[in-house]
């Protein structure tokens, strides 16, 4: 079936199968690799995109239901003047980062979560990053930097 | 994982697809992706409801609110009329999965998928839950307790859907939700115990202790008629066991099972107070 869809800004026209996932459609066919596959099936959250404004997890959709929908990957977040988002920036400059696997996900939970609100507690962090799973760095650093990039999005919008 | 997809435009469409034995309605996934891909079940057609907006809807019918099949757990807590009037529905959504599946999961995905584990049941079994359900020879409409058979087993039958639940409003009872023995926000716990209580009355259900969610009805009898004062409350603690059927699992044995909702209900019920009235 044939499929539209806006992908990071671009409008994406594309020919899928019906039972691809969206997750495939990313890495595969479209050749989009930051978006991870570790479990392959909701509990790691290493897949998570943005559809719609809600960070959902990749490997459990399907590529058809990206129809008509609104998606955001890792790729779409570096400006194409190069800038990073403040949540990446701030994952480096707090040393949140390890292996890496698990970072495109938890950019993207944490994306979700600072643009709906910029100013969050970090009971609110947590809960927005749940499902994000990271073997590496027990989460401390990963919270400090949300905490940080929301802090760059608020002096932003001064 | 190969199958074909539809996307009715009408719930008649729907109704037709459905008429298949071998297809199988996808709502949020969350539950049906992860059963294809490891081959538990492999239908032949998979049938989206995301076009369908009427079920879409969250409604307000006075004593009861009817949720719509294809409202996702996120959408309920948004919810200001849930917000108001469920209290005990939100705390089990606040459990469940994490933002990225509450985000596509739908209680009535996890009515269907019946799993004795279910949060969403327990809370809509406590909320007396009628489930309306569309077929080829009309509507129908059964309480939750007795639409659920087994595990992963409902009455319905070819062609049928679940089009939408009903739960009564419950803010006017004191409520509580707890899963024991989970670690985190992302693994199943050993047993979840729901309750509300006013006044006399009490409703108790628990999750993964038996085949299906349960009611514990005896033991509601028995704390209205005889209360829990001094040895009532072992009494109506033991009434409440009865009414479980725990098994061993990989998670926990059933005699640890039954220990852990024994112990629960003796600290939410034997508060030195009256009992309960840590459950708020
Ligand atoms: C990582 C992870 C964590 C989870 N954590 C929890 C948890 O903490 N607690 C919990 O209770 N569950 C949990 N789940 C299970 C799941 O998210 C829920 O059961 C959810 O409510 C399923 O809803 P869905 O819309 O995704 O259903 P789907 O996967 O779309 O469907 C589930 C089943 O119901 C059928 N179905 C769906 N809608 C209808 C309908 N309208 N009529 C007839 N049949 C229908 C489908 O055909 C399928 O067989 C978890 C799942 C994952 C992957
Ligand atoms: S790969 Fe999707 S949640 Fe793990
Ligand atoms: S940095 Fe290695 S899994 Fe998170």
């Amino acid at each position: 079936m044939r499929i539209n869809f806006r992908l990071n800004g671009e409008t994406i026209t594309t020919e899928i199968e019906d039972s691809m996932r969206a997750l495939d459609l990313l890495r595969e066919d479209l050749g989009l690799t930051g978006t991870k596959e570790g479990c392959g099936e909701g509990e790691c959250g290493a897949c998570t995109i943005i559809v719609d404004g809600n960070a959902v997890n990749s490997c459990l959709m399907l590529a058809a239901e990206l129809d008509g929908t609104s998606v955001e990957t890792i790729e779409g977040l570096t400006g194409s003047d190069g800038k990073m988002h403040p949540v990446q920036r701030s994952f480096i400059d707090k040393g949140a980062v390890q292996c890496g696997f698990c970072i495109p996900g938890m950019i993207m939970s944490a994306k979700s979560l600072l643009d709906k609100n910029d100013s969050p507690s970090k009971e609110e962090i947590e809960a927005a990053l749940e499902g994000n799973l990271c073997r590496c760095t027990g989460y401390v650093r990963i919270i400090e930097a949300v905490e940080d990039a929301a802090s760059i999005i608020r002096e932003d919008r001064k | 994982m190969t199958f074909k997809l539809m996307i009715p435009n009408t719930e008649g469409e729907l109704q037709q697809e459905l008429m298949d034995d071998e297809a199988r309605i996808l709502a949020g996934g969350t539950d049906l992706m992860v059963q294809m891909r490891s081959g538990k079940v492999a239908p032949t057609r998979v049938v989206s409801i995301k076009k369908l907006e009427r079920l879409k809807e969250i409604s307000d019918l006075g004593e009861r609110i009817r949720i719509g099949a294809a409202v996702t757990y996120s959408e309920l807590q948004r919810s200001h009329i849930l917000q108001e009037k469920s209290p005990i529905l939100l705390k089990a959504i606040r459990q469940i999965g994490s933002l990225q599946i509450r985000n596509r999961g739908t209680a009535v995905g996890n009515i269907a998928n019946a799993s004795p584990a279910g949060d969403a049941v327990l809370a809509m079994v406590l909320s007396e839950a009628r489930v309306e359900i569309m077929g080829p020879k009309g509507e129908r409409h059964e309480s939750i307790e007795s639409f659920i058979i087994g595990p992963g087993r409902t009455t319905l039958s070819t062609g049928e859907y679940i089009r939408a639940v009903v739960i009564e409003k419950t803010d006017d009872w004191q409520s509580l939700f707890i899963k024991v023995g989970q670690r985190n926000a992302m693994c199943i716990s050993v047993a979840s115990i729901g309750v509300l209580r006013k006044g006399k009355e009490v409703r108790l259900a628990f999750g993964s202790v038996a085949p299906v969610v349960v009611r514990a009805h005896k033991a509601e009898r028995f704390f209205t008629r005889e209360g829990i004062d001094g040895t009532k409350l072992g009494e109506f603690v033991e009434r409440c066991v009865e009414s479980i059927s725990p098994i061993d699992d990989v998670r926990a044995s059933s005699w640890y099972r039954r220990q852990v909702v024994r112990g629960e209900l003796m600290k939410i019920f034997g508060h030195p107070d009256v009992g309960g009235t840590d459950v708020t």
